[in-house]
């Protein structure tokens, strides 16, 4: 009963929540958190069950049914964990803001058709909890109102509704060749399946999968969503909504198909898995350079989220044990650190006044010391340096890929990591570092209960970084689902043969020698604090206020990149929606009002058919 | 014996990096027919530069120093030097690369909080010009694994220590001449000295350190260089299995850069990064090619 009832819960708590706020603003807001952490104790009482069930009713005759294994729970456990973090930072973020209750409503309706999807037994329900999430995502990203946000949210519609279409038609093709829709029955039947029959639904759904995981070219809505939805939708979106395009090509890749199944679909070289590879190549290194460019807090995030899909891909269709298991840990890691991101972002945003833009922050660390932490840390988890999270996943896609000889993949992988490191370095400096512009010389510090997730955050980021056997046995347990042998684990990192990653080794080295540089610096050092504007200008005086440097921090590599990074699956998007439109509105002009000009249709009409009968006779 | 190595190798490195930084100025000297500071200079100035009084910026000013320096100390752990590699089984090439970072971030993020643009500027340009080089390197350090077929540094010096050089074999060649192109600009020598450009931004991320901070950041300076040699030597020239003979072949690739050092005015960062992504990036595109058509 007990997926039932979290569906019931996260269900009817975000309704519940909509009712109580109409009666008290507190009472939701208790409630909204109530909800969200009963869901995470519920999830954590299901964890490593493996059932599949059906449900009393159905759907067109279709029997729905529900299931649970490590799959489903890894996904789950990321949707409702960072759920719980986002409600409770949405407090302070929300406060003061307009419809309030239709947030806290919209926020938690997506958390529980989120879930849903990943529980989903068959199909029909899969489709059917998608399109839930899929509306509710855009009736959140459209929250603000006003053009951009409206644009912002019709872009991800019109995107996502080609991709459940997509899936639908694929949907449709497998009942009428099995007669049911059921993953684990299809995964029986997919075995002998034609090849075309296989191939119609792989691409079908795997359009489906890339648009909403967001990967080149089809990563155009995302960007635009990222910037105009709220901070604490921005993280679910990045961390765990984008992902279900991830839980989809899992499902459909080693879930129903197989391995035996994926290697038949190939054509010499072009195979499913090498194309996949290749447009998660394609995307870290095009995100990498395209969020350099950007100069918008939470867009240079939201381009990182694109690349760091690609990673994912790049590890999941290299189809080892490795390769998969760094694929799926950095799917957890990612959303660790990206929500942290966001959040930090976020905190910005509501004490500055709603400043995004980089070029006129700076010098924060003296006012902010807990969103800087969050963002040092989290910027570090995304480079994936040592004893972060983001590290251990990483050097597994990379070895990976390495190890199979598929070097001009990992060069892709590593290149988009050093791109992160330009843009992860602006984030910081821009924000944090440098002069402290005189206006906000008044800047509060980071509210309380926008803390608490931040803090959370950045200690799981060392905790996964450091321990990284922990979540790699749950991760393995997803990886023996789709039937990959588990990797040889301990707690401290992954022993193998030559090149073993040994965290703890990192660990102490790191944490002796810091110390022993620290105390030759204590011992040896004498310093006095000086202010900002106390600093050494090389004899050329330079106005107060004018101290700062960020304006176009790379400006001289934007000159080199920037005419070979455009932006061009987005404009042929955009133009493709401008034709359209203007054929509307030729379309248009033939309802021209005017009872004469249909008389006048008509009468050509039957002047047509009569020619042509008299012309060719052919009725 | 593992014990005293991993303090022991940490301090060979430190006083290999600080007399190779002595050398250059004596040698770079000697080019400019002038005389030269002692070889000890370096040494002199460490001291001399702990006695005094400095000015600091803010509790990261500080602790980006402490955590650029101790990076780069461990670093030396991972890497073989002659035959000792104290801990170079954890995680391999891969390990190193990414450590590698965290010396010129500690930098960045210290210099980034003293707000002085001088030292923005030259952090910015410091990690443009790391992008322009790490695009020909990483095709080359991909080349070298994948044609070894291993992540291990030490199993990539075993292997050349059974047969020849990679720089001498076939396909690898390539790859070493691409490497040897663009390990000026890793060593931050002329033309590649746009980070520190002293004439320009004031020594770019290290205008505002002074006393026991300058100390530290020469420290740090002496190891890189020390670093970025012993990772050409251990991919590209064999490594060792005699520290003697690992350390003269570090000071004889040393010298070789010192004279191109000494000879080239300084490239603007855009032409840096140009000729970074056309030259060395097309050879190194070469070899990895090659590499992967030759197979293991």
């Amino acid at each position: 009963m007990m997926v039932e009832l979290l569906l019931i819960v996260a269900f009817g708590g975000s309704l519940l929540t909509y009712v109580l706020g109409k009666l008290s603003s507190r009472l939701r807001n208790g409630f909204a958190l109530l909800n969200a952490l009963a869901l995470v104790i519920m999830i954590g009482m299901l964890y490593g069950q493996e059932f599949e069930r059906s449900l009393p009713f159905g759907f067109l005759g279709i029997q729905f049914s529900i299931r649970m294994n490590m799959l489903s729970w890894f996904f789950a456990a990321t949707i409702l964990g960072i759920g719980l973090l986002a409600v409770l930072y949405s407090f302070r973020y929300m406060k003061g803001k307009e419809r309030l209750d239709y947030y806290y409503f919209t926020l938690l309706f997506i958390n529980a058709s989120m879930l849903g999807t990943v529980v989903a037994g068959d199909l029909l329900s899969f489709f059917i909890f998608w399109e839930m999430m899929s509306w509710s995502t855009y009736l959140l990203i459209s929250l603000r109102g006003g053009g951009k946000a409206i644009f912002a949210g019709i872009k991800y519609i019109i995107m996502s509704l080609v991709g459940s279409l997509a899936m639908l038609v694929a949907i449709v093709s497998l009942y009428t060749a099995f007669g049911t829709v059921d993953i684990g029955e299809l995964a029986v039947h997919m075995q002998s399946a034609s090849l075309g029959l296989a191939l119609l639904v792989v691409i079908l759904f795997s359009i489906t999968f890339v648009i909403i995981n967001a990967l080149w070219p089809f990563h155009t809505w995302l960007p635009d969503a990222h910037a105009e939805a709220v901070s604490p939708f921005s993280a679910i979106l990045s961390a765990v909504l984008v992902r279900k395009g991830l839980y989809g090509l899992f499902l459909l890749m080693y879930v129903i198909l197989g391995f035996s199944f994926l290697d038949r679909l190939a054509v010499g070289a072009i195979s499913f898995s090498n194309v996949l590879a290749w447009i998660g190549a394609i995307t870290i290194v095009f995100a990498a350079f395209r969020a350099l460019l950007q100069n918008d807090s939470k867009r240079i995030l939201a381009w990182s989220t694109v690349g760091q899909g690609g990673y994912m891909v790049l590890g999941v269709s290299v189809a080892t044990s490795m390769g998969m298991a760094g694929g799926t840990f950095h799917i957890l890691n990612h959303c660790i650190y990206i929500a942290l991101l966001f959040f930090v972002a976020g905190a910005i945003e509501h004490r500055t006044g709603g400043i995004r833009d980089l070029d006129s922050l700076g010098g924060l660390i003296k006012k902010m010391p807990v969103a800087f932490v969050g963002g040092l840390v989290g910027i570090f988890g995304l480079i994936g340096l040592p004893l972060t999270n983001g590290f251990v996943s990483k050097w597994l896609i990379y070895k990976s890929l390495i190890l199979e000889g598929r070097p001009f993949l990992a060069f892709a992988a590593f290149l988009g990591t050093w791109g992160t490191i330009l843009y992860g370095y602006k984030f910081i400096h821009n924000i944090f570092l440098g002069q402290l512009p005189d206006e906000l010389r008044d800047v509060k510090r980071v509210p309380f209960t926008m803390a608490v997730p931040i803090m959370v955050l950045v200690v799981l980021v060392f905790l996964f970084g450091v321990l990284p056997g922990i979540p790699l046995s749950v991760v393995n347990q997803v990886g023996t689902y789709m039937g990959f042998e588990p990797l040889d684990l301990n707690v401290w990192g992954i022993p193998s043969e030559s090149g073993t990653l040994n965290v703890v080794n990192l660990l102490a080295a790191i944490a002796v020698a810091g110390f022993l540089v620290w105390l030759l610096f204590k011992t040896l050092g004498r310093s006095t604090r000086v202010d900002q504007s106390d600093n050494y200008a090389a004899g050329a005086a330079i106005p107060r206020g004018r101290y700062g440097f960020t304006r176009e921090f790379y400006a001289p590599l934007y000159r080199i990149v920037s005419p070979y990074v455009k932006d061009f699956p987005d404009a042929l998007f955009l133009w493709i929606a401008d034709r359209t439109k203007a054929l509307g509105g030729m379309t248009r002009k033939i309802y021209s009002g005017y009872v004469g000009s249909y008389v006048m249709y008509i009468v050509l009409f039957l002047a047509a058919l009569v020619f042509v009968q008299l012309t060719w006779s052919p009725w | 014996m593992r014990i005293v190595w991993l303090f022991l190798s940490p301090l060979i490195a430190l006083v290999a990096g600080v007399l190779l930084l002595g050398l250059s100025r004596k040698i770079m000297a000697r080019i400019h027919w002038r005389y030269g500071p002692p070889l000890l200079q370096p040494v002199i100035d460490i001291i001399r530069l702990f006695s005094q009084r400095s000015a600091s910026h803010g509790i990261l000013f500080d602790l980006g120093i402490v955590v650029s320096l101790a990076g780069s100390l461990i670093i030396t752990l991972f890497l073989p030097f002659g035959n000792i590699a104290p801990l170079s089984g954890s995680g391999g090439m891969l390990v190193i690369l990414y450590m590698m970072l965290i010396g010129p971030l500690g930098i960045a993020l210290s210099g980034g909080e003293s707000g002085n643009p001088n030292a923005s500027i030259g952090i910015s340009r410091n990690l443009m010009l790391a992008i322009g080089y790490e695009v020909p390197l990483l095709m080359v350090l991909l080349a070298v694994m994948t044609r070894y077929g291993t992540i291990s540094i030490v199993e990539i010096v075993r292997v050349q220590q059974a047969s020849t050089w990679s720089i001498a074999s076939w396909p690898l060649v390539v790859s070493g001449l691409a490497y040897l192109l663009v390990m000026p600009a890793m060593l931050g020598f002329r033309p590649f000295e746009v980070v520190q450009a002293p004439q320009e931004i004031s020594s770019g991320p290290m205008v505002e350190y002074g006393g026991s901070y300058l100390a530290l950041v020469s420290i740090q300076h002496a190891l890189s260089l020390y670093i970025t040699i012993s990772l050409f030597v251990n991919l590209m020239l064999g490594g060792s299995g005699n520290i003697v003979i690992f350390l003269f072949k570090m000071l004889v690739v040393f010298v070789l850069f010192l004279f191109v050092n000494a000879v080239f005015p300084r490239f603007r960062i855009e032409q840096a990064v140009r000729y970074l992504w056309r030259w060395p990036t097309l050879i190194g595109l070469i070899g990895l090619v090659l590499v992967a058509l030759v197979g293991r």
